[in-house]
């Protein structure tokens, strides 16, 4: 019996230092975002349909996941339906979530959705799309990314390849999307005159779909003799059509864009055959969820407000210097994930099914 | 819809049937060889050969669509599962092969089996349970979505070696698809054209009323319509996935417009009728040709689209729409009221 008894004293001496030292572990690991109250989040995604929204929705619950004060997450995905996002948006407000994050992919159309939810004290923090309104008014803060130091990322390379100038052809999604915009004046804050773009103003429409990337590129290159640069700014879209230069018996050119691992499995590949083939990436921005999760969090359970307030894509691929990295490929993983991401390629690979 | 389709079989019968086909053809080539002119004066790059091998692919892709469509068009119906059709097809044959060549047959055997049901499914529908074509293919599309995202959650997946070169390669120089889409085009052709069972599916789709009461089974042929139709999408999808190394889920979207806008433009009439599938795939060309001028010359994204719109329009004002009969209804109509009033006053 005293056996026993010494046993279990011993057990749960052993028990409470575990604990002691679990919980010092644990505070040591709460970020400072992560305050003492306790709240509920909801990350709402306006469609959820691809590999770079998977990851991102990934991404997300990863970051709430560090924060032990969020008792519950949800995640909903408008499916590309505006009506379905906004009634995703009015459902989290109606159950009483505390902190909603939300990417508004029909633009100012979930504005009144978002100001509904303001208005019933949610913490509500659009990102990376702007859905119009203001901060302090109709939500509580918009956590942006910064396009145009992606354009200045990508205008630096290219001046440093092409230092008296190039021909350059820029592609982006549909027309008149804001991210392409705000790209090229990156770009043109760094490139002068001699550096001339090719596709008509602002940029050569794709939607980031492959197919059309094919056709607007088998136009451009049969209609200019010397392209220098392809920019791009979704990077996987291009593997389906750089193929295209064979078509034309010419190189491919250099490819600054943002990255993804088809695109360095496609560059190791092919850039012995292609001697113009160089490769400059920055991070495709799966990332940005997770300062945006980190201000409604902070802003929910009273923590302290992050640092940034804009979402910086870093440089992540440089075939020529290898710096920050040289071009990454995991062959044994699928295409559609980006090893620039935060969460690990692996665990990447298994959501989008391998 | 029952009088607008026997008024068309009036006009196809008073022009005569080698008339109305040459009507529909000489307009869509002569409209061509001018496109080709204009673009050799003011966009060359947009004839040159390694430009045709960049378009060609997505014309083939276009026009295999676009003979789908004309059938169920030919039927008086209208197929809006095209998008659904086209991208379930392009999912399996990525995902399902998985960048394995050796299971590469049995997701084309698989996909061949969806659009096998989805085709009967909307051939029942329609054809059995007299649902409205644009609302039953509507919802047939949502779910062949529902399909899509079941398949491959929405991810994209790259295409197998084999079917790239299948599909995406050259043979004497000229790419492969457009070899299936030629080969589709013969096959759609003899059938209509020379066979017993062609022939009554025009006749049912220009008529049905006439077809029934002479003993032919309009259901049957109504409902292959469908069945054909999805078997080409199918066809068209899986092309597209050894043409686009990497295609996304929903490859089929950008192909609904231009799958209705070639069949209008090819002179067949929307409310019903005969066929022609040489103008179609010439339509398909002529379409695909007018995107790359377009590009050469630098019109913006949102003018082609419009292009697009208005060739539809065009096709269906110029086939679809008795003008003739309309003027002469109006005029009979407006005689009427005129002596009516002259009665009564």
């Amino acid at each position: 019996m005293e056996t026993r008894l010494l046993k279990g004293g011993v057990a749960a001496l052993a028990l409470g230092a575990a604990c002691t030292l679990g919980t010092a572990a644990s505070a040591q690991d709460t970020p400072s975002w992560c305050g003492a109250a306790k709240a509920t989040l909801a990350l709402l995604d306006g469609f959820g349909g691809n590999s770079w929204r998977i990851v991102t929705a990934e991404a997300g619950r990863e970051e709430a996941a560090r924060c032990p004060n969020i008792t519950e997450y949800f995640y909903a995905d408008g499916q590309g339906d505006t009506q379905r996002a906004i009634s995703d948006i009015n459902s989290m407000a109606a159950r009483g979530v505390d902190a909603l994050v939300v990417f508004g992919d029909a633009g100012p159309a979930v504005l009144p959705a978002l100001t509904n939810a303001y208005r019933s004290d949610a913490v509500v923090v659009p990102y990376r799309v702007n859905v119009g309104g203001e901060a302090g008014t109709n939500y509580t803060r918009f956590v942006g990314a910064s396009f145009v130091d992606d354009g200045i990322s990508w205008g630096n390379f290219i001046a440093e390849q092409f230092p008296d100038g190039a021909n350059i052809l820029f592609l982006s999604g549909p027309a008149g999307n804001s991210q392409g915009l705000q790209e090229l004046e990156g770009m043109r804050q760094v490139l002068d005159d001699s550096y001339v773009f090719l596709n008509p103003e602002p940029f050569a429409v794709t939607n980031w779909d492959p197919s059309l990337t094919q056709q607007v590129l088998s136009a451009a290159i049969a209609q200019h003799d010397n392209i220098d640069v392809i920019v791009s700014d979704f990077g996987p879209s291009l593997v389906g059509a750089l193929p295209v230069f064979e078509n034309f018996d010419r190189s491919i050119p250099t490819i600054v864009t943002s990255d993804g691992n088809s695109l360095g499995c496609f560059w190791n590949e092919n850039h012995e055959n292609h001697p113009d083939f160089d490769l400059f990436t920055i991070e495709t921005g799966t990332d940005n969820v997770r300062l945006a999760v980190q201000w409604a969090i902070a802003e929910a359970t009273g923590g302290e407000a992050p640092d940034a307030e804009v979402f910086i894509s870093s440089p992540f691929e440089n075939s020529v210097t290898g710096e920050p990295n040289p071009v990454q490929c995991r062959d044994d993983l699928p295409g559609a994930i980006y090893l620039s991401s935060g969460v690990p390629a692996d665990r990447q690979a298994e959501l989008v099914g391998n | 819809m029952t009088q607008a389709r026997n008024v068309d079989t009036g006009k196809a019968m008073r022009m005569g049937g080698g008339m109305a086909l040459s009507k529909g053809f000489v307009t869509i080539v002569v409209s061509t060889i001018a496109l080709i002119v204009l673009c050799f004066i003011f966009a060359p790059s947009a004839v040159t050969a390694g430009s045709l091998m960049g378009s060609l692919p997505f014309a083939a892709v276009l026009a295999i669509v676009g003979l789908g469509q004309m059938l169920v068009v030919q039927q008086g119906g209208f197929d809006l599962s095209v998008p659904g059709g086209v991208s379930l097809a392009v999912v399996i044959a990525t995902h399902t092969a998985n960048g394995n060549d050796t299971l590469l047959l049995n997701a084309v055997l698989f996909a061949f089996g969806c659009a096998l049901l989805a085709g009967v499914l909307n051939g029942l529908m329609v054809a059995i349970f007299k649902l409205n074509a644009i609302v039953a293919t509507i919802g047939m599309n949502t779910l062949l979505f529902g399909a899509v995202f079941a398949v491959s959650g929405g991810v994209p997946r790259i295409t197998t070696d084999l079917l790239a070169e299948i599909a995406g390669a050259r043979t004497f120089g000229i790419p492969n698809s457009v070899f299936f889409g030629l080969a589709i085009l013969t096959l759609v052709s003899f059938v209509m054209k020379r066979t017993v069972a062609g022939r009554r599916f025009e006749a049912i789709g220009a008529n049905p009323q006439m077809a029934r009461t002479v003993g032919l089974r309009v259901e049957v042929y109504e409902g292959m319509a469908y069945v054909m139709a999805q078997l080409l999408y199918c066809t068209a999808g899986i092309l597209i996935a050894g043409i686009t190394r990497e295609p996304t889920a929903f490859q089929g979207n950008s192909l609904l417009l231009p799958s209705v806008a070639v069949v209008a433009l090819a002179g067949v009439s929307l409310l019903g009728g005969r066929g022609f599938p040489i103008s179609v795939v010439v339509a398909a060309f002529f379409l695909n040709q007018l995107s790359q001028f377009a590009l050469s010359i630098g019109i913006p994204y949102s003018a082609q689209t419009i292009v697009q719109a208005l060739a539809l329009v065009f096709g269906i004002g110029v086939y679809s729409i008795d003008w003739a009969g309309r003027f002469k209804n109006t005029n009979q109509r407006s005689t009427e009221e005129e002596n009516h009033g002259n009665q009564t006053a």
